[in-house]
């Protein structure tokens, strides 16, 4: 788990834990269960990259995002569909995963720790499930761009970084701009040398190919029923269920899917949901082995009956996975009209490219 | 949140920092943003000798001085400008005009914006280097302004504007920067500053802003002597120029990234397009891929590519080949009367070449199997145009019908090369340029457009005049024959003529050097030679062996790496000589005096000394530098009258006899390790005086055993300093070598020997075919053997020079030559490759460090193949001017010569004149007064006449024919005309 484990007695888990079970739930920081924390963004920060964008959230975290694109050689696959492991129905689309490459930094973390890989292929997952995004690094049958996306979380991080790496990211590849494109059919790729030339990846309202924009990842915590968004390190801590929802913006129509809501003008598909483990399912310091859940295969029925002896006022770890009513709750605040991810995407189209 | 982007409002010190965005693509394929930032700068110099404030802000060296300024305080003025001017000229103004610029009689003070300049290197590579060039010249007073490194010219772009308006905007604010600035200098008349543009919407915003603009045509309009310069101003870019017809004449030529991407597929071929010598509408392209050469054949095949163009082409289907042509087709004798202003009433091809196309048709269906249609090819694009200026004249009957007046008329012009095709002109001074060599450039060949445009330069002097022409043949083999610049002159030894060996021994001059003087040294050359390169001196040893000793000029001493006399040198290649001229490659002080081994005075050389046995074999070798004294400079006769005289006894001439029995046991040996005797046909033509150098008579040159002692010791000293060099450096020894000629380019010469002969030529190896040259002889005809080792010298691939990392050790072999290592050392005076040897050899003997620039190979690849150009264009421009000479001998005089059939097509024959070594070209039209009919069999190489003159001429028959100059009123030259007298 990126965030460290939070220091709060089992009283103090115990009582947020409460207040947000709440109807309407209590934050510690007093939004409402739908809002997210207010952020600064802008573009453009970094002038040797095809695209760059920087967020800064009002709890002290702030994210830097550069992407960089080159051209590649479409290596011929054979005709058996071997396609790698993570890019999954993507490399139909006769993208694969290496078209795009996503690195994470997390200040005092290792780049090679679980989470934090963990994290990069959530946000890799996301984009290489939008057939849209796919497209758009095609070039020719022989040649394709292939994307480098440099992630930095330059604060420490305080809370678990997706909202904030997803938005950045997204606001980055909104901005990314390619040289234009000069030759035409199969040939070997010739471009424009005019930066001032150059197209966006996503292009904006009002041009001919009225495009999607890239995915955006929520992170979603039920906390009894309540659903709450973008939670805070407190908020996560008690979570119940976490879930990364990607979300992705489609423009024209669709063939039906059951998860696409209709709202005006804008076309929500999911993409992915991916459950994460929240530190409130680790087991916190100073409790005896016997009820460690990490522990043995028998834990659990163990543990069911420990959970009986519920005290109040004490915090337990949630025990059994996310009910199926939960998510489906989930699912609907994040895709129905006017919902989060609705009036997300709204408030990042107020940001300026450049 | 702060905002981590710079701003260019807020920060104080942010109006001096700026950045440039662009797309960089690699020639690796990649693609890369660039962000460059600028620093901009207030300390520019306007460089006007009128401004006091920039001299003192200027920028200053480690030494506190300032640059010079360039801009007069008095520039010339013009009508328009009473108080003089400074001229600032937009891309497309140096794009359109840069002869203009480059003419003496006006356009001084100029400020080239660094805008201007970066955009033109984008444009045109070679514009842009003529114009670098002008702002080093120091009389045309070109400044270059970097306007977008000081902040008061720096100019911004706007969202949505373009990089030529752009560039367009930051002229105009360089111009009315220079404006203000000037006037803030109080002088008392302050010099305009013109922008000069081609760009109406430049103009306009110009006047607009109020600054002083004037179009390329108003200025030169205003000049003194504008209508010539007019004429200067490049055709295509100028409004309004030749009607447009509405048909496309030639297909559209490929998109560059289409055309790599077929190279790099291999379905398209990139090379250079040749023109055939004999057929103006026929090309051949080499290229990797194949072992011949690819036909290109036809106007629209050749597609608009001119001899010499890097071009892209793509082989045809299989039922498009064909045989290459076997008639002569002249452009001047198939397009003879065109007119040069109706284009579009004419056919793409006209009436005539679809004839001779026809017949081309024909005579492949007719041919057998043994001449095999050959892969054809057509030009899909080009890739680099090699368009030089060309030395040519008006075809005056593409002018009379337009000559009234000052009218502006369109001409073509007929190039002297006839390998490039006619060029379109406009000019208004059709009357004075009629009979002229003209230099002109081409400046486009558009899609609609018959012949290629081009813009007149200058003129080099009536049609037939000695300067003119020796000025044509040197611009068009590229000779660089202007004087030595100032900064070459002064790397000369400062004593001048007065320069002696130091007398005392103890002189840096002296050290390492050996005192040869008392050796009996003597020089052999032709007669009237200056610059002697080379001496030897042979003496016989106590123990029975003989000393050898080969004595070269040591150039090396005076010219030293890198200065500005070598880097001149190192341009230059090659001393060309002329009938009448010689081009040298050094300043003459050295060639013909300091380096010259002139006898009587003491030279430094460079000695090769060898120890040879009775039998000419070496027993050991050395090298060194050394002082040596020659005891006399004979001409070959002389030398010969002197070993022949018997009565002559004294130790030089006992020394030459020596030299004369050793060369011939040498050469002996190299005859028998295969070394090839070529010839090519060679004449001298002599002069009555120097001054007034009328050609009276024309002679053959004669061969004495003398030239052939010089000859072989030359070669032995070559091979043994190739040797020790390569020993030495065996990775940057300068070498020469000759490549085995492939077996294919003798194919047609054999098969014409058995057919014609029932001689057999065997090409396996350099020895079988000196061999089987040998056997190629005819009892009633000694000049036969001597006609088809002509013929076999032009199978022969060319020497060149070469740098031996790039080559492997078997690929050094000289064929011609047959010896395994070669290079040239003997004449450093005249070739710059020996003297490049000879640094390498000091370098070897330890006598001197090894330059830097004698050891990098990138480098030295560079000088062989500059040199290795230099070289061939040398010989042309030599050749051409005995043409030119030989023509002028004849002149008015007729001769009946024989003559040699050397080829063969279905309309006509080429003759060889062994007296004047002359070719000549004999068609059936001018066989009679009607064209006879003729029956060409291409097999047995066998023409035969019917109709108004019965002849039958074959391959190597000899004929005889009479020779007379002849002006051909069209073509305006004076070329030599053959008549058939007999067969």
């Amino acid at each position: 788990m990126a965030s460290q484990q939070i220091l709060f007695s089992p009283a103090e888990l115990a009582y947020l834990h409460r207040s947000l079970s709440l109807k309407p739930p209590i934050r510690p920081d007093g939004r409402a269960p739908t809002q997210f924390r207010p952020l600064t963004a802008e573009t453009g920060i970094l002038p040797g990259t095809n695209g760059s964008a920087r967020v800064h959230f009002s709890d002290g975290t702030e994210a830097i995002v550069g992407v960089k694109a080159e051209i590649e050689k479409t290596i011929e696959a054979p005709r058996a569909e071997e396609s790698k492991p993570e890019s999954n129905e993507a490399a139909s689309e006769r993208t694969r995963g290496d078209w795009l490459e996503l690195a994470v930094e997390i200040p005092g973390q290792r780049d090679d720790e679980a989470s934090t890989v963990f994290l990069s292929e959530m946000l890799r997952e996301a984009l290489l499930a939008d057939k849209e995004f796919a497209k758009k690094l095609f070039i020719n049958r022989r040649f394709h761009w292939r994307l480098y996306l440099d992630v930095l979380l330059i604060s420490p991080p305080l809370s678990y970084p997706l909202p904030l790496l997803s938005l950045t990211t997204h606001l980055a590849l909104l901005a990314t701009r390619l040289p234009r494109l000069k030759s035409e059919g199969d040939e070997d790729p010739m471009f424009d040398d005019d930066w001032e030339a150059s197209t966006f990846l996503y292009p904006q309202e009002g041009t001919a190919t009225n495009g999607s924009r890239p995915p955006i990842t929520l992170l979603v915590v039920a906390i009894g029923d309540n659903v709450i968004f973008d939670p805070a390190k407190e908020e996560l801590a008690v979570a119940e269920t976490a879930l990364a929802v990607s979300v992705a913006e489609v423009r024209r129509a669709q063939k039906a899917g059951d998860m696409e809501v209709d709202s005006k003008g804008r076309e929500l598909s999911l993409l992915s949901i991916r459950t994460i483990d929240p530190p409130s399912r680790l087991t916190p310091p100073g409790v005896p082995h016997t009820s460690n859940t990490g522990s043995s295969a028998f834990a659990p029925t163990k543990l069911q009956k420990a959970g009986d002896q519920e005290t109040e006022g004490v915090w337990k770890a949630p025990l059994g996975g996310t009910k199926f009513g939960v998510l489906d709750g989930i699912i609907q605040a994040v895709l129905e009209k006017g919902g989060v991810a609705d009036e997300v995407l709204d408030g990042l189209e107020g940001v300026e490219l450049s | 949140m702060t905002s981590l982007k710079r701003s260019h409002e807020s920060d104080a010190l942010a109006s001096n920092i700026s950045s440039k965005v662009y797309v960089r693509s690699t020639r690796s394929g990649k693609v890369q943003k660039i962000v460059r930032e600028v620093y901009l700068r207030t300390d520019i110099p306007c460089s006007s000798k009128l401004c006091k404030a920039c001299l003192q802000d200027a920028p200053r060296n480690a030494a506190q001085e300032v640059q010079p300024f360039v801009l007069s305080d008095k520039p010339a003025g013009t009508k328009s400008f009473p108080q003089g001017h400074y001229l600032v000229p937009d891309t497309n103004a140096l794009l359109n005009a840069m002869d203009l610029f480059e003419q003496s009689s006006s356009f001084y003070d100029v400020v080239i914006l660094q805008t201007v300049l970066e955009e033109l290197r984008n444009r045109s590579l070679p514009l842009y280097n003529r114009l670098v060039g002008l702002t080093k010249s120091e009389d045309k007073r070109f400044y270059v302004f970097f306007n977008d490194f000081r902040l008061e010219t720096f100019v911004r772009r706007e969202p949505n504007e373009s990089v030529n308006d752009r560039n367009d905007r930051a002229v105009r604010l360089a111009v009315k920067w220079y404006g203000d600035h000037l006037a803030q200098t109080k002088a008392k008349k302050v010099p305009a500053v013109v922008m000069l543009s081609d760009d109406r919407d430049n103009l306009r915003k110009a006047k607009a802003d109020g600054l002083h603009a004037s179009s390329l045509k108003d200025y030169v309009g205003g000049l003194e002597d504008g209508e010539r310069l007019l004429d200067m101003v490049a055709e295509s870019q100028s409004q309004g120029g030749f009607k447009k017809p509405a048909q496309m004449l030639y297909p559209e030529y490929f998109t560059l990234s289409r055309m790599m991407t077929g190279v790099k597929a291999g379905l398209m071929h990139q090379g250079i397009f040749n023109v055939s010598p004999y057929n103006y509408l026929e090309g051949s392209i080499k290229v990797p891929a194949f072992p011949k050469p690819l036909l290109i054949l036809g106007r629209e095949n050749i597609n608009r590519s001119v001899d010499g163009d890097v071009v892209v082409v793509e082989v045809l289907p299989e039922d498009q080949w064909k045989e290459p042509s076997t008639k002569i087709i002249e452009e001047e004798a198939i397009t003879r009367n065109e007119n040069a202003d109706a284009e579009e009433g004419q056919d793409f091809v006209s009436e005539k070449e679809r004839k001779a196309l026809q017949e081309q048709v024909k005579k492949t269906q007719k041919s057998t199997s043994e001449s095999r249609p050959q892969p054809t090819a057509r030009v899909v694009g080009v890739i680099k145009r090699n368009w030089r200026q060309y030395v040519g004249h008006i075809d005056p009957s593409s002018a009379s019908k337009s000559s009234q007046g000052r009218k502006q008329a369109n001409v073509f012009l007929i190039p002297m090369d006839k390998k490039i095709p006619k060029i379109r002109l406009r000019t208004r001074q059709v009357t004075e340029l009629l009979g002229k060599r003209l230099l002109v450039t081409i400046d486009a060949w558009d899609r609609d457009s018959r012949h290629p445009i081009g813009h007149f330069v200058r003129s080099l002097g009536e049609l037939e005049t000695k300067a003119a022409e020796t000025e044509a043949l040197l611009l068009e083999w590229d000779v660089q024959y202007r004087p030595f610049p100032k900064t070459v002159l002064d790397c000369l030894p400062k004593e001048g003529h007065d320069w002696v060996v130091p007398a005392s021994a103890e002189d840096p001059g002296w050290r390492d050097r050996e005192d040869l003087r008392e050796l009996l040294i003597c020089s052999i050359d032709p007669v009237g030679c200056q610059d002697i390169d080379d001496a030897l001196h042979a003496r016989k040893l106590e123990n029975g062996n003989f000393e050898v000793g080969v004595h070269i000029a040591d150039v090396s001493n005076f010219v030293k790496p890198a200065n500005s006399m070598d880097t001149e040198a190192s341009i230059r290649g090659t001393t060309v000589y002329l009938v009448d001229k010689r081009i040298d490659m050094l300043p003459p002080l050295l060639g013909t005096n300091l380096c010259s081994l002139k006898p009587y005075v003491e030279r430094y050389a460079f000695s090769v000394l060898w120890e040879l046995n009775e039998d000419a074999d070496i027993i050991s070798v050395r090298f060194t530098k050394s002082v040596i004294k020659s005891r006399e400079a004979f001409s070959y006769e002389q030398a010969q009258l002197r070993i022949d005289d018997a009565s002559q006894q004294d130790d030089l001439t006992n020394g030459m006899r020596m030299l004369l029995a050793l060369s011939k046991k040498l050469k002996k040996k190299r005859m028998d390790a295969g070394a090839l005797s070529l010839s090519s046909p060679e004449v001298k033509v002599q002069t009555e005086s120097d001054e007034s150098s009328d050609p009276i008579d024309v002679k053959t040159k004669q061969l004495l055993d003398t030239n052939s002692l010089v000859e072989e010791f030359m070669l032995f000293a070559n091979v043994s300093v190739a040797a020790k060099i390569y020993d030495a450096f065996p990775q940057t020894a300068i070498l020469r070598r000759h490549g085995a000629p492939p077996k294919t380019n003798f194919d047609e010469l054999a098969n014409q020997l058995r057919t014609k002969r029932g001689l057999e030529l065997r090409t396996d190896s350099s020895k079988a075919l000196a061999d089987s040259l040998d056997q190629c002889v005819d009892e009633q005809d000694p000049f036969f053997n001597t006609l088809v080792r002509i013929m076999a010298t032009r199978c022969m691939m060319s020497a060149e020079y070469f740098c031996s990392g790039t080559q492997a050790y078997p690929e050094f072999r000289h064929y011609g030559l047959a010896s395994e290592i070669y290079t040239h050392f003997t004449s450093p005076i005249r070739r710059y490759a020996d003297l490049l040897a000879h640094r390498q050899l000091a370098a070897a003997i330890g006598y001197e460090a090894v330059h830097p620039t004698v050891r990098s190979r990138g480098r030295l690849e560079a000088v062989c193949k500059n040199i290795n150009v230099r070289h061939r264009n040398a010989q042309m421009a030599g050749r051409a001017s005995i043409a030119y000479y030989v023509g002028q001998a004849l002149k008015g005089k007729v001769a009946e010569e024989e003559a040699f059939v050397m080829k063969i097509f279905s309309n006509g024959f080429v003759v060889l004149v062994p007296r004047f070594g002359i070719e000549g070209l004999i068609r059936l039209r001018d066989l009679a007064e009607t064209e006879p009919e003729a029956d060409f069999d291409a097999e047995t190489y066998t023409l035969t006449t019917k109709g108004s003159r019965e002849v039958k001429v074959e391959l190597f028959q000899k004929v005889k024919v009479r020779v007379h100059d002849e002006k051909d009123e069209m073509t305006g030259k004076r070329g030599v005309k053959m008549e058939l007298i007999e067969a």
